[in-house]
C-alpha cells in the first residue's frame, strides 16, 4: 500500500512537471497518480472486517499523503492566496516581534494572530525558514484532525467502522485536500475545533471531576480557537449552543442534569470568548465578513431570478469535463447515502439502536434519544444541499467552501451510517462489500476535482491565484527588495500584490486611498483626472504593471479583487501602459512584461 | 487506582532542558528541529495532560489531546512574550521549558492522576514488509526532490529586466542603471543615456550570460530644476531598440532635502 502510494506521489509530481511543459502527457500522468493514491488506501479503510489500529494509521497516513499531494504543486513556498497573507503576517511578526501589526492585504487578519503565533514559534526556536516552519505545523495539524474526527466519530457512535468511513467520506468535502490544508487560520482552527469537539465527546460518561477536567481543557482549546479563526469559533459556538438546547430537549438519561449543565457551561464558554476577544480588539468581523456574505446572497438570488452576472462561474470556464463529471457523481452518491441513511443515523440515538424500522424514529419524536450529538449532526446534514446550492455562483462560492468544512462533519456520519447499516449490512458480500468501498473511492475523488478549478501546475494564467504566480514575477518582487529595498507604498494587481509583499517585503495597499480601489487606476482607458489627483495626493510610491494581463480575460473574473466592479472586457495594453505619459511618473523598471512606475513625482507636483 | 509511572515526565523535564540548552547554544538548525518539534509539539502538552489528570482510552486519544494541549501552550506562550517584550528565541524555549517543568512538578505531586492509556502492542513486520516501506519513504522523498528540483529549474518566461533609479534621498547625486539577464542564452547589449534630452553616457558591448546582472552608479549633475534621465538598451545583433527606462533626476533642494 505504502509503496502504490509512493508511485502515486511520483506520478503526480511527473504531471506537475509535464503540466508546467504543457505536454499532451500531463492529464494521464496526473490522474492516474491520483487514482492510484486514492482507490487503493479508500477500498481498505472502507473494506469490512479490518481492524481499528490499521483504519486509523491509514487514515493518518492518507491525510498526510494528501498534503503532500497539496504540497507538491508548490514545493519550494506558499502559493496560495491566503497562505501570502499569512506569510506576510509572519515575516511581519518576525521582523517586528511584537504581535497586532496591521495587514493592508487582510486587515482581520491581527485579531486572529494564533496561526503565527506558533509558526513564528518554531522559526524562532528552530532556525527553519517560515515556510518549512509553516509546513511542519501543517503536517502535524492534518494529523491531528483526521484523528481527532475519528476519536470524535467513535466516541458518539461506538464503532472504529463507521468512524473509519465517516472520515473517509468527509475526504470528499471540497475544503479537505486544498483549503483546510493552506498555510491559513482555518486550518489550524478547524483543528482546535474538532478537539473541542473529541474531547467533549469522550468525558460525557466520565464521572463528575474528570469530567471538570476535560472542561478545563476544553475551555483551553476554545480560548485558543476564539483567537484563532471567526468562522470556526462561530461554528463550535453553534454546535455546543444547538448541543445545549437538543440535551435541553432530550427527556432520557439517568444522569441528564450534569451532562445538560456541562453542555451549557461550554457552549456559554464557546460563544462568550469569541465575542470577548472581538469586543477586546475592537469589531473589524462585520465589515470583512459581512460584504461577502451579503455579495454571495446577491449573486444568488440574481441567479435564481434570471439576471445578469458580470463574471464567469470558475468551474464553467476552466474545469475539464472529466473532473466535473467526477464531481457530480460523487454528490449524487453523497446524495444517497444521506438519503438512504438520515433515519438511520436518527436511529442509532436512540437507546435501542437498530437501524431499521419506525420505532426509532417514533422516539426520537418523542424526544427521547440517547445521544444529541447524533441527533444534531443528523439534522444539519441538510446543509449538504444548501452548500451544494451556494456552489451555483462565484460569489455564493465562497459561503458554501466555508460552510462544507463543518457541514460535512455531519455528511460523513450520515452517509457512514447508511454505508454500514444500509449498503453492507451485517454480512456484506459480492457487491456489497465493494460497491460501497467504490463509491468511497468516488466521493474521495470528487473531493479533489472539487478542491480546485485546475489542481496541475500549468502554465502562467492571468487572474487564477496560484496558476498567475511564476518565477518572473517573483524575480520582480525580489528585485523591488533588492534595489528599492523594503517597505516602499506599492500597489498592484492582485497576484503581484501578493507577490511584492511577501517576497519583495513592500507595503502592498489594495487601494489607494480609503474608498478608493486600485482597478479604477488600472482599468481605464485613459487616467481620470480625478483618479490622478487622488494618486497624487497618495502616499502610494509605486505601481506595479503586468502587461500579461492584457494577454487574456482574468479566469477567475477579475484581475484585482473580487469585490471591485467587473467591467466585463479584458484590459489592453495601453489601459496599462497610460503612466508612460504622465508628467511626475517615472518608468523605473521595465522586463518586458512588468513594468514598474515611480510615482513619487506626482506627490511633489500636488 | 493505581499511581502511574513517572518516567515520563522525568523525560519530559530532560527533554524540555536539553532543549533549552540547545536553542541557547547551538545554530544547527538540524539539532534545534529534532528537539524543539516533539516539544512544541507533543511534549509540553503531554506534561500539561498529566498536570490537568485528563483522563484517555487509547493512546492515539492521548496523543491527540497531547498534540492539542501543545497547541494551547504555543498560543497562550505568545500573548504572554509579547506582552512581555520576549518574542525571541531564548524567550519562546523559556516558555516551553518552564510550562513543561512546571506541569511535570504539578503532574509528579498529584495522587490522583489518571493512568497512562496502555500503549499498543508492538506489530512484527516481516523483511519484505520492511523493504516496501523503506522503498516507499525513498520514492517519496526522490519525488519531493524531483518536485523541488523541477520548481527551481524550470522558467516560463524568458526575459531582460532593465533598470534606472534616481539617486537616493540624501545620498550621493548618483543614479543607478542596471541590467539583469534572465535569458535562455547569453545576450550582447548595448545602452544609452540621455539626461534632460542630451546624450550622457554610453555602453557598448554588454554581454550578460543567463542569471548575470550588470548594474552602475553614474555620477550625474544636480541643476536648479528635476532633469529627466532616459535610459534605452539596443540588442545590436537584431539591431532594435529593446526596452526603455527613466527616471527623475531632483533638483538641487530636493537633494539636499
Amino acid at each position: 500500500m505504502c509503496l502504490t502510494a509512493a508511485v502515486a506521489l511520483l506520478l503526480v509530481v511527473a504531471g506537475h512537471a509535464a503540466g508546467r511543459r504543457a505536454y499532451d502527457v500531463t492529464p494521464l500522468l496526473f490522474w492516474s497518480g491520483v487514482v492510484l493514491l486514492v482507490v487503493p488506501i479508500s477500498l481498505r479503510i472502507g473494506w469490512p472486517g479490518v481492524a481499528r489500529g490499521e483504519r486509523l494509521f491509514l487514515l493518518f497516513l492518507f491525510a498526510e499523503l494528501l498534503l503532500y499531494y497539496k504540497t507538491v504543486y508548490s514545493p519550494t513556498s506558499f502559493i496560495g492566496h491566503d497562505e501570502f497573507l499569512h506569510w506576510v503576517a509572519a515575516d511581519d511578526l518576525l521582523t517586528a516581534r511584537r504581535l497586532f501589526l496591521s495587514n493592508s492585504l487582510l486587515p482581520i487578519g491581527p485579531t486572529y494572530p494564533a496561526l503565527e503565533i506558533l509558526t513564528t514559534a518554531i522559526v524562532n526556536l528552530t532556525g527553519l525558514s517560515v515556510f518549512l516552519a509553516g509546513t511542519l505545523l501543517l503536517v502535524i495539524l492534518k494529523g491531528t484532525f483526521v484523528v481527532a474526527l475519528f476519536l470524535f466519530y467513535e466516541a458518539i457512535t461506538g464503532s472504529p467502522r463507521i468512524s473509519a468511513i465517516a472520515c473517509l467520506a468527509y475526504m470528499g468535502c471540497m475544503t479537505f485536500v486544498i483549503f483546510d490544508s493552506m498555510f491559513s487560520y482555518e486550518s489550524l482552527g478547524v483543528v482546535l475545533c474538532m478537539l473541542t469537539f473529541a474531547v467533549e465527546a469522550a468525558s460525557r460518561d466520565f464521572d463528575p471531576r474528570a469530567r471538570l477536567r476535560a472542561l478545563g481543557l476544553i475551555a483551553l482549546l476554545l480560548a485558543c480557537l476564539a483567537v484563532t479563526h471567526h468562522v470556526t469559533a462561530a461554528f463550535a459556538a453553534f454546535y455546543f449552543a444547538m448541543l445545549a438546547a437538543f440535551e435541553a430537549l432530550r427527556r432520557q438519561g439517568a444522569s441528564r442534569i450534569g451532562t445538560t449543565l456541562a453542555i451549557i457551561l461550554i457552549a456559554a464558554l464557546a460563544a462568550a470568548l469569541p465575542v470577548l476577544w472581538v469586543m477586546a480588539r475592537g469589531n473589524p468581523l462585520s465589515g470583512y465578513l459581512g460584504p461577502a456574505v451579503e455579495s454571495g446572497l446577491r449573486a444568488l438570488m440574481r441567479k435564481f431570478s434570471g439576471g445578469v452576472t458580470h463574471r464567469p462561474e470558475v468551474s464553467a470556464i476552466s474545469q475539464p469535463l472529466g473532473m466535473r463529471l467526477t464531481t457530480a457523481i460523487a454528490v449524487l452518491l453523497l446524495s444517497l447515502g444521506l438519503a438512504t441513511g438520515f433515519f438511520r443515523s436518527l436511529a442509532l440515538a436512540t437507546s435501542s439502536g437498530a437501524p431499521s424500522g419506525w420505532r426509532p424514529i417514533g422516539d426520537i419524536l418523542k424526544r427521547r434519544w440517547r445521544d444529541s450529538r447524533i441527533v444534531f449532526l443528523t439534522i444539519l446534514a441538510f446543509g449538504f444541499p444548501v452548500s451544494v446550492i451556494l456552489r451555483l455562483t462565484q460569489s455564493a462560492w465562497e459561503i458554501a467552501n466555508r460552510m462544507a468544512t463543518f457541514v460535512f462533519i455531519s455528511v460523513g456520519l450520515v452517509v457512514a451510517v447508511s454505508i454500514v447499516h444500509f449498503w453492507q449490512g451485517r454480512e456484506a458480500r459480492g457487491w456489497r462489500r465493494a460497491g460501497p468501498a467504490v463509491a468511497l473511492s468516488i466521493i474521495v475523488m470528487g473531493g479533489i476535482t472539487s478542491s480546485a478549478p485546475d489542481p496541475i501546475r500549468g502554465r502562467y494564467k492571468v487572474g487564477a491565484d496560484q496558476q498567475s504566480v511564476e518565477a518572473m514575477g517573483i524575480d520582480t518582487a525580489r528585485w523591488t527588495n533588492e534595489w528599492l529595498a523594503a517597505g516602499n507604498r506599492f500597489t498592484a494587481d492582485r497576484v503581484n500584490r501578493l507577490l511584492l509583499a511577501s517576497y519583495g517585503r513592500q507595503d502592498a495597499r489594495v487601494r489607494i486611498v480609503a474608498g478608493v480601489d486600485t482597478a479604477r487606476l488600472f482599468e481605464a482607458e485613459t487616467l481620470d483626472p480625478d483618479i490622478l489627483r487622488v494618486l497624487a495626493r497618495s502616499d502610494i510610491d509605486f505601481l506595479l504593471v503586468d502587461l500579461r494581463l492584457s494577454t487574456a480575460p482574468p479566469m477567475l473574473g477579475f484581475y484585482f479583487e473580487p469585490w471591485q466592479p467587473a467591467h466585463g472586457k479584458a484590459l489592453s495594453g495601453s489601459d496599462l501602459l497610460k503612466f508612460n505619459d504622465i508628467k511626475g511618473v517615472s518608468r523605473i523598471y521595465d522586463n518586458g512584461w512588468i513594468v514598474i512606475y515611480d510615482v513619487r513625482g506626482l506627490h511633489e507636483n500636488s | 487506582m493505581r499511581i502511574p509511572s513517572q518516567r515520563d515526565l522525568r523525560a519530559a523535564l530532560l527533554w524540555a532542558l536539553v532543549m533549552l540548552a540547545a536553542v541557547g547554544l547551538s545554530s544547527n538548525v538540524l539539532l534545534r528541529t529534532v528537539l524543539v518539534a516533539p516539544m512544541v509539539f507533543l511534549v509540553s502538552g503531554h506534561a500539561m495532560l498529566r498536570a490537568i489528570g485528563i483522563k484517555t482510552s487509547s493512546l492515539s486519544e492521548h496523543l491527540a489531546y497531547a498534540v492539542g494541549a501543545s497547541l494551547v501552550i504555543g498560543i497562550a506562550g505568545g500573548f504572554i512574550l509579547n506582552a512581555a517584550g520576549l518574542l525571541t528565541p531564548l524567550g519562546w524555549a523559556s516558555w516551553f521549558c518552564a510550562v513543561t517543568v512546571a506541569a511535570a512538578l504539578v503532574a509528579g505531586r498529584r495522587s490522583d492522576a489518571p493512568d497512562l492509556p496502555p500503549w499498543p502492542g508492538s506489530v512484527p513486520v516481516r523483511l519484505s514488509q520492511g523493504t516496501a516501506m523503506a522503498a516507499a519513504l525513498l520514492l517519496a522523498s526522490g519525488a519531493y526532490a524531483l518536485a523541488v528540483h523541477d520548481e527551481a529549474t524550470y522558467r516560463q518566461f524568458s526575459y531582460t529586466a532593465f533598470w534606472i533609479l534616481p539617486p537616493a534621498s540624501g545620498g550621493p547625486a548618483r543614479m543607478t542603471v542596471g541590467v539583469r539577464s534572465a535569458e535562455a542564452n547569453t545576450q550582447r547589449f548595448d545602452l544609452e543615456i540621455n539626461l534632460g534630452g542630451q546624450p550622457f553616457a554610453v555602453f557598448h558591448s554588454l554581454t550578460l550570460a543567463p542569471g548575470e546582472t550588470w548594474s552602475r552608479e553614474i555620477q550625474v549633475p544636480i541643476s536648479a530644476t528635476s532633469q529627466r534621465a532616459d535610459a534605452r538598451l539596443y540588442r545590436p545583433d537584431d539591431n532594435r531598440l529593446y526596452r526603455s527606462v527613466s527616471t527623475l533626476v531632483p533638483r538641487r533642494q530636493d537633494e539636499a532635502r
